[in-house]
């Protein structure tokens, strides 16, 4: 086994935390059942690498399926490092479904033409989506399978995610992705975080959604606490309202992951009291950023507590309605504008 | 619209609170303390986040005997809103009717100018100011068990006591300057 084999399984093994190890390593099917059999989980972190090198050169393991073991781990664990959702417009007449095996074919081929000093994995996963593992180099250095790009497509959509790409290759990715799809073009859709089934969930509309209706569900279904009869809330219509348009807004039951929302405004100062700043002509520039563990779930709770105004303001309610978290507002249109994101 | 103390029949054997709180946590917990203690009186809660109360309501809503507003001096939002109400109350509350009900007042990160300021807009209303502790069952308890015993003479329910009395007794007075200045 070559040198920088080596090097590289201790760099991925480095990675995977202890934890995770033994389940990542079975799945990973390369050792034999006696050699899995003959290695402790329990040893300190940097021996058992030494074991599993050992195990691994007496297999004689190639790159390939080396960094297989890297890229099991990132599909159980998909959650590091930020995910960036695109979309494929322009569909031609003939494509309305690709085809697992004509697509990795066809990926492959149009990337290894684009670029050809790459490293290309692709993988199907049980949700029918294809993950795709890239590890990119040029024409003095082999590819660097120390920061590999992950391209997760699922098949019936035309929603893709990706990780890790720098801007540098990010061309190159889009047209072995359009070329390889029929598709006429791809956009990137404002829509990043990390957790990638939140993305998922967000943008296929997975989660649970509630529609206005004229009559809603009578009070005591959803409230059953207050169920004594000698109190009572005088509010309570209101609040029943602003629950209502809270899960009218987001969504009801557990809502996808995100973690921060960027509005980048180009408007004019509109503040009557602060005359230096109001009076300009250039708009003035700012960045909201709102930031939270879980964001959707902390808005919602903001208007259902009441903190916030309800009805539930379009620049907030657009972050479920379109799909996105990065907007950019400008003051001629209500509407909010579509202009290039940050950049990958 | 505000709320008018003697516009409606009383009813026998009746009680009616009215909780005002601009978070609505506590007041909930509150209520269930109320209601469980009680056993000889019907008691009715009536649970708002701030006054005036919605229209709707007014015809169902019975007399209400006494109404407390509940502060919590970890939040400027909370005595702002408390205060915005008082002005929703018709003059004839404030003769034994209204209860302030403090949470917080032991925490050391408390703002003390919150406290002075509630303190003096109850001494200049005549009115009780109870500090509570929201956070124990205990402590829910004692409050309840407080806020009833002011609720049953307002509703004059107690033999030769009347609100007006009581209130009159247990009203917030202000310290005196020296006081201030041997607590500092």
């Amino acid at each position: 086994m070559d040198d920088s084999v080596k090097q590289l399984l201790r760099q991925i093994i480095r990675k995977i935390p202890s934890s995770k190890l033994q389940s990542t390593l079975t799945k990973w099917d390369h050792l034999s059942k006696r050699q899995f059999r003959s290695l402790d989980f329990t040893q300190p972190k940097w021996l058992f690498c030494e074991n599993l090198l050992s195990l691994c050169e007496e297999n004689d393991l190639t790159v390939k399926q080396v960094t297989e073991l890297d890229m099991l781990y990132h599909i159980e664990h998909p959650n590091q490092g930020t995910w960036y959702a695109c979309q494929l417009v322009d569909a031609e007449e003939e494509t309305l479904s690709s085809e697992l095996v004509h697509f990795r074919e066809s990926f492959k081929k149009h990337l290894k033409f684009l670029i050809s000093h790459v490293a290309v994995k692709t993988k199907k996963n049980d949700d029918d989506s294809i993950w795709i593992r890239i590890a990119w180099g040029d024409n003095f250095t082999r590819p660097n399978h120390l920061k590999p790009s992950y391209v997760v497509h699922h098949l019936q959509t035309p929603y893709v995610f990706v990780s890790g790409l720098t801007a540098k290759y990010k061309p190159l990715l889009h047209q072995a992705l359009v070329l390889s799809t029929r598709y006429g073009s791809i956009t990137d859709v404002h829509l990043s975080g990390r957790c990638l089934s939140a993305l998922r969930d967000l943008l296929m509309r997975q989660y649970k959604q509630v529609f206005p209706t004229k009559y809603p569900r009578p009070l005591q279904e959803r409230n059953p606490l207050l169920s004594n009869p000698n109190i009572e809330n005088e509010h309570m219509k209101h609040t029943e309202n602003r629950l209502q348009m809270a899960a009218e807004a987001f969504g009801d039951g557990a809502l996808p992951k995100l973690e921060t929302a960027v509005y980048k405004l180009q408007t004019k100062y509109r503040d009557n009291g602060n005359e230096m700043l109001s009076g300009r002509e250039e708009p003035f520039r700012g960045v909201v950023r709102f930031t939270s563990s879980n964001l959707l779930e902390s808005l919602k709770s903001c208007v259902s507590s009441g903190m916030a105004s309800a009805p539930v303001t379009p620049l907030l309610s657009s972050i479920t309605q379109k799909g996105r978290n990065y907007f950019v507002i400008t003051d001629k249109a209500p509407e909010i504008s579509h202009t290039p994101g940050p950049k990958m | 619209m505000s709320l008018k103390p003697y516009s409606k029949l009383p009813e026998l054997n009746t009680a009616n609170v009215l909780l005002v709180e601009n978070e609505e946590e506590f007041h909930k917990k509150l209520s269930e303390a109320i209601v469980r203690q009680e056993n000889n009186v019907n008691v009715t809660v009536r649970l708002a986040r701030c006054l005036p109360l919605p229209v709707e309501n007014a015809e169902s809503r019975p007399r209400i005997d006494l109404v407390v507003f509940i502060v919590h001096l970890r939040s400027e939002q909370s005595l702002l809103s408390a205060e915005a109400s008082l002005k929703h109350l018709d003059s004839g509350y404030f003769l034994g009717k209204v209860c302030f009900l403090v949470t917080g007042a032991r925490s050391g990160t408390v703002c003390y100018e919150r406290l002075a300021s509630i303190r003096k807009t109850a001494a200049s209303l005549n009115c009780p100011l109870l500090m509570t502790e929201d956070k124990t069952t205990e402590g829910v308890h004692t409050a309840a068990q407080r806020v009833l015993n002011i609720l049953k003479v307002s509703a004059g329910l107690v033999p030769m006591a009347s609100g007006l009395y009581l209130s009159t007794l247990i009203r917030c007075t202000m310290p005196t300057d020296s006081d201030w200045q041997n607590q500092d």
